[in-house]
């Protein structure tokens, strides 16, 4: 059986890993820098159990009209079109749609850093300058920085091309997905129409405000239902309320180790063949 | 009942019934059945040599009662090569070998129309000469899932060094040999060997492959039939025909030949008919020639 979890992967993942490594250009400068991830949501993971006897569930695709598990080769895409009628899609179709994997995050145009509505922010990253590039990049984080702009660049990661934001953030850089423009649902319907002004009602809420006034530091709030639950959990392992899975039954049966490794090993070439 | 006398190698033997259909819906006379064996011989007495055979015989006909033959039968001419083979209990039994044609074509005189033998030579019984996976599918499975769990069988055991061999049963699944020829073989290393290798396949493939005997786990799957690796259990021997309602042959496929055939639809296209199997074997000669010369060692025991 596997060791069980360590405290750390209770506690909180590590990130910091390159994740794409290439170059950010403009006109004619190129800066080498790799791609981190900036932010791991912690949530907390389970595996789904029989309650029996702790065996860990697999999840199987079944064909509800046959009664019959389906296995994967015997899977297609389909895309529904009415009930019960479908295009299938294959999957040569689908990678003959992939755009090119690039290896720059060309920017096309900067742009003021306020004008982006927060709204089509998705997903952060860091840039990391790479061997050779770490003066223009400096340079590049420290102007953006200081005028306040923001370099917009088309980029492929993933299968998928990405309208991104280039961000300058205290001597970094940053680089933030944004939504399509047409996947931004308009606000306009259910914003109220114009009403009479209230003059009084507007100072008083003006002061509310500012009574409320802070810095943001996000550090002051934490996720607590995770808290709970990450102080949950030690609890249980503290008070030994580990549970162990039995061992499979075909395990008993699948021969000597480097055997089986040997095998394994094969097996997992066929399926990358495949 | 009409006879006839010939003589092989100076043997004289007598045949009967020539005429007799064995194989009545689809006409296979028993003179044709001897004339097929006599043709294959070449090939198949080499598979046969020294291996304590067990005659399956069809006096009337394929449609009617069959009996198994270990014990060479009393009334054999003197020429017929024989071996004692040890059984339980201090007995022993005498088995035929066919070691040449005459001996072949007598047993073809008793309607021995299919011929098992066991994976051992009867010099060594405790060593096998080749490890078999019997793949037997179990409906609605067909040969076309066999073929697709003998080519990942092929797959999975080149990267062990193990090169192996592929027929058809001749009825409705596939045999895929891995020739040993190595006199530290046994029977435990591959009976261990091969039920590693069932039970990988059935983890990997679970809709496809069953490594259970049960009838319950066989439904819709290929079950993969380790437990042959067995001095105990015979096989059918490859260009042996088979009782069916047509004379089909326990055939050498190429793996070339199987994958042509695994993208298509009809399972029946991989079987083979005594007259194509002939043709096959005199024009691309013993496709199962392999299996008695390569030397080859289990990896990893």
């Amino acid at each position: 059986m596997p060791p069980p979890r360590s405290q750390s992967q209770i506690d909180r993942p590590v990130p910091l890993q390159g994740i794409w490594s290439g170059t950010v250009s403009f006109s004619l400068v190129a800066i080498p820098v790799q791609l981190l991830k900036a932010v791991e949501p912690g949530r907390v993971s389970f595996r789904t159990l029989h309650r029996q006897d702790y065996s860990p569930l697999e999840r199987r695709m079944f064909c509800p009209a046959e009664e019959v598990p389906v296995p994967p080769e015997e899977i297609v895409r389909g895309f529904e079109i009415a009930p019960a009628r479908y295009l299938p899609v294959t999957d040569a179709e689908l990678e003959s749609l992939a755009p090119e994997r690039s290896r720059t995050i060309e920017i096309l145009e900067f742009i003021d850093l306020k004008e982006i509505d927060p709204i089509y922010y998705d997903h952060p990253y860091y840039l990391v300058p790479l061997k050779g590039g770490e003066k223009a990049y400096q340079l590049l984080a420290e102007v953006m920085h200081r005028t306040g702009k923001a370099g917009l660049a088309r980029f492929v990661l993933r299968e998928r091309e990405y309208l991104v934001a280039v961000v300058a953030k205290e001597g970094a850089l940053a680089l933030i997905t944004l939504h399509y423009h047409e996947d931004i649902l308009p606000a306009g319907e259910f914003s109220p129409s114009e009403a009479p002004r209230d003059l009084a009602e507007e100072s008083r809420i003006k002061r509310h405000i500012n009574q409320m006034l802070a810095a943001f530091k996000p550090e002051k709030y934490a996720d607590e239902r995770r808290e709970k639950l990450v102080s949950l959990l030690k609890q249980k392992a503290q008070a030994k309320g580990m549970v162990e899975a039995p061992e499979v039954e075909a395990a008993e049966a699948e021969g000597p180790a480097d055997l089986v490794a040997a095998l394994e090993e094969s097996m997992r070439r066929i399926k990358e063949k495949q | 009942m009409s006879r006839k006398i010939v003589e092989i190698h100076g043997k004289r033997l007598s045949l009967a019934n020539l005429e007799k259909d064995l194989y009545p819906a689809h006409g296979f006379t028993k003179a044709q059945i001897l004339e097929y064996y006599r043709r294959m011989a070449p090939f198949m007495l080499p598979h046969l040599k020294d291996r304590a055979l067990t005659l399956k015989r069809y006096p009337d006909g394929v449609d009617q009662e069959h009996f198994f033959e270990k014990r060479c039968p009393a009334h054999r001419p003197d020429w017929v090569n024989t071996a004692e083979v040890r059984l339980e209990d201090h007995e022993s039994m005498t088995v035929c070998l066919a070691n040449n044609l005459e001996t072949l074509m007598w047993v073809e005189n008793l309607a021995s129309l299919e011929l098992h033998v066991p994976l051992a030579r009867v010099g060594s019984p405790e060593t096998p000469d080749a490890l078999v996976f019997d793949l037997d599918p179990g409906e609605p499975a067909n040969l076309l899932d066999c073929t697709r769990v003998a080519l990942i069988l092929r797959d999975l055991l080149r990267p062990l060094g193990l090169a192996c061999c592929v027929k058809t049963s001749g009825k409705k699944g596939l045999h895929v040999y891995v020739p040993l020829n190595h006199p530290e073989a046994t029977f435990a290393a591959t009976k261990k060997f091969s039920q590693a290798v069932a039970a990988i396949m059935q983890k990997n493939y679970p809709e496809l492959v069953t490594a259970k005997m049960a009838k319950d786990f066989r439904q819709g799957r290929v079950f993969i039939n380790w437990e042959q690796n067995d001095p105990k259990k015979t096989m059918i021997c490859v260009y042996s025909l088979r009782a069916r309602e047509k004379p089909y042959v326990s055939c050498p496929r190429a793996w070339e030949e199987l994958e042509g055939l695994a993208g298509q639809d009809d399972p029946e296209k991989l079987q083979v008919l005594s007259a194509a199997a002939v043709d096959r074997a005199e024009k691309l000669g013993d496709l199962f020639e392999d299996v008695l010369t390569k030397k080859q060692q289990l990896p990893h025991l």
